[in-house]
């Protein structure tokens, strides 16, 4: 076995794929080849980092149920009312598709009942929109939201459509752009820094975005209406005029308050101490 | 009657992907507007052409190609699209010799954080992107053949050499 074969055999030796026979020969080419042994060491560190550190990514919610919409509004222009109750279990014995077989987990017999029991329950949950969306939209929802809301702000590659100038030349930038006035005239300090500001969505409306700097953690903060939005009912803090509601996802911390019908979620990997001190400064 | 047609079945069960195929159209455009269109696109496209669903297969790797082939249309429209076998560094041979990396490099190499990864990731060609996401969604060497209408016997090799880009690019944020 050369090299380049030795190579392209080492992610299917990582993961127990090999048919004994090759696995026998890349082991005898890895004990004599002291630079593939190493590339098979950088790769275990490599594959342990796609898998651990990658950022997970979910969709918008606007997207999302954009598209359960569709697919229940079909669903319920096919099927009458009364049979309505029979559809699932008729939708899954219709069609025999088999689920991604998982490399690890799915590797036995189960396969095609879960095939049947997860084509149920889309079918099920496809035409209770309102269910649907009482279940997405609960709570939980809103923090996804913020969270993936900055992720998408950590990741993009103009964060900042206007970069700070003054809050004197973000604030207006707004005006057109998003139809309400964002309640902010904090600037940054020397503390949170303000990079600048730009115009997002937050689940199915417009956001104003403002992105703040604590040493290295970036800030984002979304300004939206916050009419018709289901809102957390977990822990609460005080923090000057108003009650914010303290919370942790995926290794981030939000902090999400009301204020004059617009509503503010702070996120960052940022501490929470932190934030509420800049949450402090921003209601001052 | 009453019986929900196939492509309606079809995009009910789609709705459990929508967060891989959201998460790969951002990945592939890195764009926000632009993985949603082409998410949404994808939809259409499921249940317009829902019979050229076989069953039995994998309903997950048909959509995957189905927004595969949209954005590679669109980088078609821009100009932006080079396959890899146009490109030279991709044909340079995988048995190169690397650099041995010692104990303490490869534990750096583990302090890389999502962003680096992201940025990693990013660098590198279309293709080469395309392949290494297609794995880590833990689809099959046939499946991502299909999903990029090349030979299965070459996906081996494409990953690997992709994966000997992606770690070299994370050498460079990791020194």
């Amino acid at each position: 076995m050369n090299c380049e074969q030795a190579r392209t055999l080492l992610l299917d030796d990582a993961r127990g794929t090999l048919d004994p026979e090759r696995a026998r020969a890349l082991r005898e080419h890895l004990d004599s080849c002291a630079v593939c042994s190493n590339v098979a060491a950088q790769e275990r560190v490599v594959s342990e980092l796609l898998r651990t550190r990658l950022t997970p990514m979910a969709a918008p919610a606007a997207l999302r149920n954009a598209l359960a919409q569709q697919v229940a509004s079909a669903l319920t222009g096919e099927a009458g009312d009364a049979e309505r109750a029979a559809l699932p279990a008729r939708a899954a014995s219709e069609l025999a598709f088999d689920e991604l077989p998982r490399r690890k987990s799915a590797s036995a017999a189960p396969g095609r009942r879960r095939a049947w029991l997860s084509m149920a329950t889309a079918a099920t949950v496809a035409l209770g929109v309102s269910l649907y969306i009482a279940r997405r939209d609960g709570s939980d929802q809103l923090l996804r939201e913020a969270r993936n809301d900055h992720l998408r702000v950590l990741y993009s590659e103009h964060p900042v459509e206007i970069p700070n100038g003054g809050i004197h030349q973000v604030k207006p930038w707004f005006s057109g752009r998003v139809d309400f006035a964002p309640d902010i005239s904090f600037a940054g300090d020397d503390d949170f820094p303000m990079l600048g500001g730009a115009v997002g969505y937050f689940m199915d409306r417009k956001a104003a975005n403002f992105i703040f700097k604590r040493r290295l953690h970036t800030i984002s903060l979304f300004v939206f209406r916050e009419q018709g939005l289901d809102w957390p009912d977990g822990a609460t803090r005080q923090i000057g005029p108003v009650t914010a509601h303290v919370a942790t996802l995926d290794g981030f911390n939000l902090l999400l308050w009301r204020e004059r019908g617009l509503g503010h979620a702070l996120v960052s990997d940022a501490s929470t101490d932190e934030l509420v001190k800049l949450c402090a400064k921003l209601n001052e | 009657v009453g019986q929900p047609s196939k492509a309606t079945l079809l995009a009910a069960h789609a709705l459990s992907h929508v967060d891989a195929l959201y998460a790969f159209a951002w990945r592939l455009a890195r764009d926000g507007a632009i993985a949603d269109d082409l998410v949404q696109e994808t939809f259409a496209r499921c249940m317009s052409h829902s019979d050229r669903f076989e069953e039995g297969t994998n309903l997950k790797a048909w959509l995957f190609r189905i927004l595969r082939n949209l954005f590679f249309d669109l980088r078609r429209r821009e100009n932006r699209y080079l396959p890899d076998t146009l490109i030279e560094s991709e044909s340079a041979s995988l048995s190169a010799p690397d650099v041995l990396r010692g104990d303490p490099e490869i534990a750096r190499l583990k302090n890389l954080v999502a962003a680096d990864i992201d940025a990693a990731l990013q660098a590198l060609t279309d293709d080469q992107r395309t392949v290494v996401l297609l794995d880590l969604e833990g689809f099959s060497e046939r499946e991502i053949a299909d999903v990029m209408t090349c030979a299965p016997g070459t996906v081996k090799s494409r990953l690997a050499r992709a994966r000997a880009a992606l770690r070299e690019k994370l050498w460079e944020y990791a020194t």
